[in-house]
């Protein structure tokens, strides 16, 4: 039984060092660049899988590396132009059983305001938001370039 | 009979040679799109931290024209970091290239910000930046695309902008577009085969 505690303990820290899991949402591979010199802004990326049976949204995200946090998605244009706005209806939809990736080029979460240098081999804590699984906490690995 | 092993021999080694010798032959095919009858780069002169800056200056080189802005948290930061991983993958030969970051954003990029910016990525990177009109003028003559639009009251105003890469051979000449997200292997091959 003591053994069990442990082992779950220890699942639980290696899961807190990069993702986490709540109400059937997984997070992992959580990761941002190094803050260039100058930079106000920064993207996290992530994936979020739903290996539940309903459907869940993203609604949110917040860290105190950022003075304000939005849910970005780049857009392509004629031409290899290429824009950014926050997403429709403030929300991504994470279907049962999908994988949302959030990578560059695809959908970010904005860190808007930077309030700490962003260093390579640090984390950044960031909590995001799921409609029906609530609150996840994680930890954003600052991956050198 | 006893003579089979050594045909069957002799035809493979003369299959495998053809093989090698066409695949030795055949050109090197670029990861971004090569421009087939190049055009003398325009020149263009834009000031950087450290004084003007022109094209020009880097005749000889092979030369990175990149657009984008400080504030763009993905597309930007993305490219240089590919740029700068291409100049670390052709050591030495990546004193023949100069990446040359061109802001989009003249009200908030100033050269001392895109100094600072640019030189995280790579100390070798050069920033420079015009007034409005200079800026938009080199961004035409390139065929750069480039728009502000409303952000939040958080992000205030964003800009929607080409994220493609122009490439100068060494001749001055117009030589190739590098997409986004190609990726600093393929970016640091396509340099190498133009450093040639
Ligand atoms: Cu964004």
């Amino acid at each position: 039984m003591r053994r069990i505690v442990v082992l779950v303990l220890l699942i639980g820290v290696v899961a807190a060092a990069c993702g986490g899991s709540a109400g059937g949402i997984e997070v992992t591979d959580v990761w941002g660049r190094p803050s260039p010199s100058a930079a106000t802004n920064a993207a996290f990326y992530m994936n979020i899988t739903n290996g539940g049976d309903a459907p869940d949204q993203l609604v949110g995200a917040s860290s105190p590396a950022c003075s304000v946090t939005e849910l970005h998605e780049m857009y392509m244009k004629d031409g290899g132009v290429m824009g950014m706005r926050p997403v429709q209806g403030g929300a991504v939809e994470i279907a049962p059983g999908a994988t949302v990736e959030f990578k560059p080029g695809g959908l970010h979460v904005m860190c808007i305001g930077i309030t700490e240098e962003l260093k390579p081999g640090t984390t950044v804590p960031l909590t995001l938001t799921f409609e029906q699984a609530g609150d996840l906490q994680l930890e954003v690995e600052i991956r050198a370039n | 009979m006893k003579r089979l092993p050594i045909i069957l021999a002799v035809t493979t080694a003369l299959l495998a040679g053809v093989w090698f010798g066409a695949r030795a032959l055949r050109p090197y095919s670029f990861h971004g799109t090569i421009i087939q009858s190049p055009e003398p780069a325009p020149d263009f002169t834009l000031q950087s931290a450290s004084g003007p800056v022109s094209p020009s200056d880097f005749r000889g080189k092979v030369t990175v024209l990149f657009f984008g802005y400080t504030f763009c948290p993905d597309v930007c930061p993305t490219t240089l970091a590919d740029l700068a991983g291409a100049m670390r993958i052709l050591g030495d030969e990546a004193d023949e290239v100069q990446v040359v970051f061109v802001s989009v954003d003249p009200d908030r990029d100033t050269p001392e910000r895109l100094a600072e910016y640019v030189g995280s990525f790579d100390p070798r990177f050069v920033g420079v930046t015009g007034n409005e009109d200079e800026v938009a003028a080199v961004a035409a003559v390139y065929g750069i695309f480039y728009e502000k639009h409303e952000g939040t009251p958080a992000s205030g105003y964003l800009i929607d902008h080409t994220a493609s890469a122009m490439v100068i051979d060494r001749e001055g000449r117009l030589k190739l577009v590098l997409p986004f997200g190609i990726g600093p292997q393929d970016i640091a091959a396509d340099l190498h085969e133009l450093l040639k």
